[in-house]
């Protein structure tokens, strides 16, 4: 219990320090929202404009600590402000038009990338010195080694582009629109398949081959040699003991890629059009959307926390080391 | 890097793309904003870039539209204007019989209303016009009288092209800067909105439009595309019946794969891409030196690499294409070094007491080596490649001349503080060469160094330029209007403030396989690119579905 206390203290101690550098660093950047909005007219918008924009946007010249005590409160009450970039819209509405399926983009594949890498892993090990231990590792790290948005493009100009196969962007048919039916959930996994192998794809070999090592490295240990002594089942040996010990590090991975899944997979979103919040990142940075990133840097903060304390908690489960008072 | 793939990708593919299913009939696809999910936002009068394409053009509309390749004002919500005597108010008559999308009539009291609104809520007014207004009021029931607090021609185009908004709605509305209008009641021929989701929103007619009989579509559909490769996809594959952004290549991968029905019309009618040099610090305070430094530049060579043979080199005096009826071919003929000589950009040079070394560098007894950094944006391609080239042109004649990339937001700064020797940049466009002008060369918009400039980043003036932009504010007469402009390029060339590289076309794709009556340079009724709001307006009303083969798949 005072383990978890101690956890949480940290916890708390983290957040306020990311909801201070929330505020801040995007600060520090040169410019102002206006400015960079007046900047992608080219000419296009008069310069007498660009004084209506700084209105409109509420660019008020407050001293900076006063504007952090006015974001402070604000977050009190559950208040993430106004959108510069998709303005007026209330920034929580922004990110609800992507986080959903972001999370389902990115979320399907960390869970299945580590299922399946994680799977692969512990069979690899055990039939260690095999034909499939010697070519799978290096395959999956070669794969592993490219750049994802450059397998998604591939992928998108071959399977989508060339052959058909699949559609080329967005989350599901234009004429279709969100709701429970078969037609719709069978075309949303339509759209999902491309962007989420792209990311399958290139994650699994990290999971694999962090399983597989640390498998064997179990494996090798007196535990074991005693448990094949006393002539437990093999199965039993493989999955309740070596295993339960060696996923350690990869749940410590897991915790943190769950987290930082809202932050969505930026550039496979932009490149098959997905609507996640990916996109909505690059969009807020580009045109200094101090609200919209401070939400969404809030997000990604909280998400990682509470990956990271569900972490803790499986910790407790798996490790009895932790449970010693 | 990824511009670069996808660019590669997409030229090499002409043949074997499966046709997706694009739409129901009747509904034009158009591809303008860039946005990886819409949201819901009809409010015309922000110009935040926030509000849906086409807010301010399309679903509202203004009193008059200016046709920006013709020159001339098209009435549409007023049926006619003038300028009172003194020059001081101007009036406008309403248009009669025009119904806002819910049936209620439309009226003059509209457009005093709308002005009224910019007045309480300064936000809204993004084209500055309660800087120049006093009062705006009805005269008769369909004449709407504006009064000036001082002569300013140049006011016409932002009283006229002001979208106009229905009273009866927007007085009840509280804060009309963060009304995001998600329902538009409107005047204009798309109001209804038919779908609206992330990744798409479709436009359906007005049932009250006023005429209703030029309309020969059904509605307008945006997908949403995150950028301009995806868009490009798009378009290529056949799913964009028009389309607004950059195509590279485009004879190649677009053209060539349904010569029929695949056109684009990329006129040079946007700004004029300028090098600034900071005018105020010796060398560069030479005017002999500027125009040294443009004679240096291959223009012709520029406008290949950087921009795909899809300009030309600026006209002399800086005027793009739509002002060429203001354009002074005397003054042209007279700059020289507009047009690229080394010989004589160094002749210009030696002449002011430069000289060559050893190593072939230029230097002067008082100033040293003519050392030139030019700063630019990293990732705005074409403009970082016109920058190589002036840098390669100077390098050749002994500047130490570099390029420097920084990230938007740091160029745009010290753009605006004036922060460099020498930078790549936009100009002010406008129906006249007034706003081009008076940013480039007005003591009135200089601003002192620390301070944010927002324009006139080079930081130039002098009173010359104040009598004839003077009779640009102040004389309706179009023949003294064009003698001022005669001046003003006179001056331009006399004080060659900055060197004007090329103008940027404005872009403009379309498929004529599913619906007819694009403008193209065949057929110049209006501008193509729907970049332009209010412009737009003229070919929404214009475009009718092909006879045969209308069906889309």
């Amino acid at each position: 219990m005072s383990y978890l206390l101690r956890r949480l203290g940290l916890y708390a101690v983290a957040g306020f320090a990311a909801l201070t550098l929330n505020f801040f660093l995007p600060r520090f950047m040169p410019g102002d929202p206006a400015a960079a909005l007046f900047g992608r007219f080219q000419g296009r918008l008069k310069p007498e404009a660009l004084e209506a924009l700084r209105q409109a946007f509420g660019l008020s010249g407050e001293p900076l600590w006063r504007q952090y005590l006015t974001y402070l409160s604000d977050l009190t009450r559950g208040e993430l402000g106004v959108s510069v970039a998709y303005f007026p819209e209330p920034v929580a509405h922004v990110i609800g038009t992507g986080v959903g399926w972001t999370l389902l983009l990115a979320g399907v594949s960390v869970l299945v990338a580590f299922v399946l890498g994680t799977g692969l892993g512990i069979w690899l090990a055990w039939r260690r010195g095999s034909f499939w231990d010697s070519t799978l590792p290096p395959l999956l790290a070669l794969l592993g080694a490219f750049p994802y948005f450059w397998t998604a493009m591939a992928l998108l100009f071959l399977l989508g582009f060339q052959m058909g196969w699949f559609p080329l962007r967005h989350a599901h048919s234009d004429h279709l629109s969100p709701a429970w039916t078969f037609e719709f959930v069978w075309d949303a996994w339509l759209h999902l398949i491309l962007p989420a192998f792209t990311l399958v794809f290139t994650t699994l070999g990290g999971w694999m081959l962090s399983m597989r090592n640390n498998m064997v490295a179990e494996l090798g240990s007196d535990y074991v040699k005693l448990a094949r002594a006393k002539g437990l089942p093999e199965g039993r040996i493989m999955w309740a003991y070596a295993a339960r010990n060696a996923l350690l590090p990869n749940v410590t991975g897991l915790g943190m890629a769950l987290g930082f899944v809202v932050s969505g997979a930026l550039l496979t979103e932009v490149i098959f059009s997905y609507p996640g919040v990916g996109y909505l990142m690059l969009q807020a940075i580009r045109a200094q959307d101090y609200p919209l990133m401070q939400g969404l840097f809030l997000m990604i903060t909280f998400a990682v926390l509470l990956a990271n304390f569900l972490v803790d908690l499986a910790y407790q489960r798996l490790d009895p080391r932790t449970r010693a008072e | 890097m990824l511009a670069f793939f996808v660019g590669v990708v997409l030229a090499n593919v002409v043949a074997c793309v499966p046709e997706q299913p694009a739409a129901k009939t009747g509904y034009v696809t158009i591809s303008v904003e860039q946005k990886a999910s819409w949201t819901r936002n009809f409010n015309p009068l922000v110009a935040s870039g926030g509000a849906r394409w086409p807010s301010q053009g399309g679903i509202y509309e203004p009193m008059m539209v200016f046709n920006t390749v013709q020159n001339q004002w098209v009435p549409w919500l007023a049926t006619s204007y003038a300028w009172s005597e003194d020059g001081l108010s101007l009036s406008f008559v309403i248009r009669k019989n025009v119904r806002w999308s819910d049936g209620k009539p439309f009226a003059a009291q509209d457009v005093v209303a709308t002005f009224e609104l910019m007045k309480a809520f300064p936000a809204l007014d993004a084209g500055g016009a309660w800087k120049f207004l006093n009062d705006v009021s009805l005269r008769a029931d369909d004449e709407v009288v504006f009064k000036l607090n001082k002569k300013y021609v140049p006011g016409l185009h932002i009283v006229a092209q002001q979208p106009v908004v229905p009273r009866h709605i927007w007085s009840n509305v509280k804060d009309p800067v963060a009304f995001a209008n998600p329902n538009p009641v409107a005047t204009g021929p798309f109001t209804e909105v038919e779908r609206f989701e992330n990744q798409i929103y479709v436009l359906g007619l007005n049932p009250y439009y006023w005429q209703k009989e030029k309309i020969g579509i059904q509605g307008l559909r945006f997908p949403a595309y995150p950028g301009n490769e995806q868009a490009n996809l798009a378009l290529i594959n056949g799913e964009i019946d028009w389309a607004g952004n950059f195509v590279p290549a485009i004879d190649r991968i677009y053209v060539a794969k349904d010569p029929e029905h695949h056109h684009y019309w990329f006129p040079r009618i946007g700004t004029t891409v300028f090098l600034y040099v900071d005018v105020n610090k010796a060398p560069f305070s030479n005017v002999e030196v500027r125009r040294a430094l443009s004679q240096a530049i291959d223009r012709e060579l520029m406008v290949k690499v950087a921009m795909f043979g899809y300009t030309e080199p600026a006209y002399p005096t800086g005027l793009a294409d739509n002002l060429d009826a203001w354009r002074a071919p005397k003054v042209a003929a007279q700059m020289d070094w507009m047009t690229h000589s080394q010989n004589k950009a160094l002749a210009r040079l030696e002449k002011e007491g430069w000289a060559r070394n050893a190593e072939g560098e230029l230097t002067h007894p008082d100033h040293g080596a003519l050392e030139m950094e030019i700063i630019v944006v990293s990732g705005w391609s074409d403009w970082v490649r016109a920058c190589q080239v002036v840098a390669q042109n100077l390098k050749s004649i002994g500047v130490k001349a570099k390029v420097r990339t920084y990230d938007f937001g740091t160029w745009f700064e010290k753009m605006q503080k004036g922060e460099f020797q020498a930078g790549i940049g936009w100009s002010t466009d406008g129906a006249s060469p007034y706003s081009f002008y008076k940013w480039l060369m007005s003591p009135d918009t200089v601003v002192a160094k620390p301070k944010m400039a927002s324009s006139n980043w080079h930081r130039f003036g002098v009173d010359e330029v104040k009598p004839p932009l003077n009779v640009l504010e102040t004389e309706p007469d179009l023949e003294k209007q064009k003698a001022a402009g005669v001046e003003l390029q006179r001056l331009f060339a006399q004080h060659f403030p900055a060197i004007p590289l090329f103008t940027n076309p404005a872009w403009g794709a379309f498929n004529s396989k599913r619906f007819r009556g694009f403008p193209s340079q065949e057929h110049p009724y209006a501008r193509l690119s729907p970049n332009g709001l209010p412009g737009a307006l003229l070919v929404l009303t214009q475009l009718t579905q092909a006879p045969s083969g209308a069906e889309q798949p």
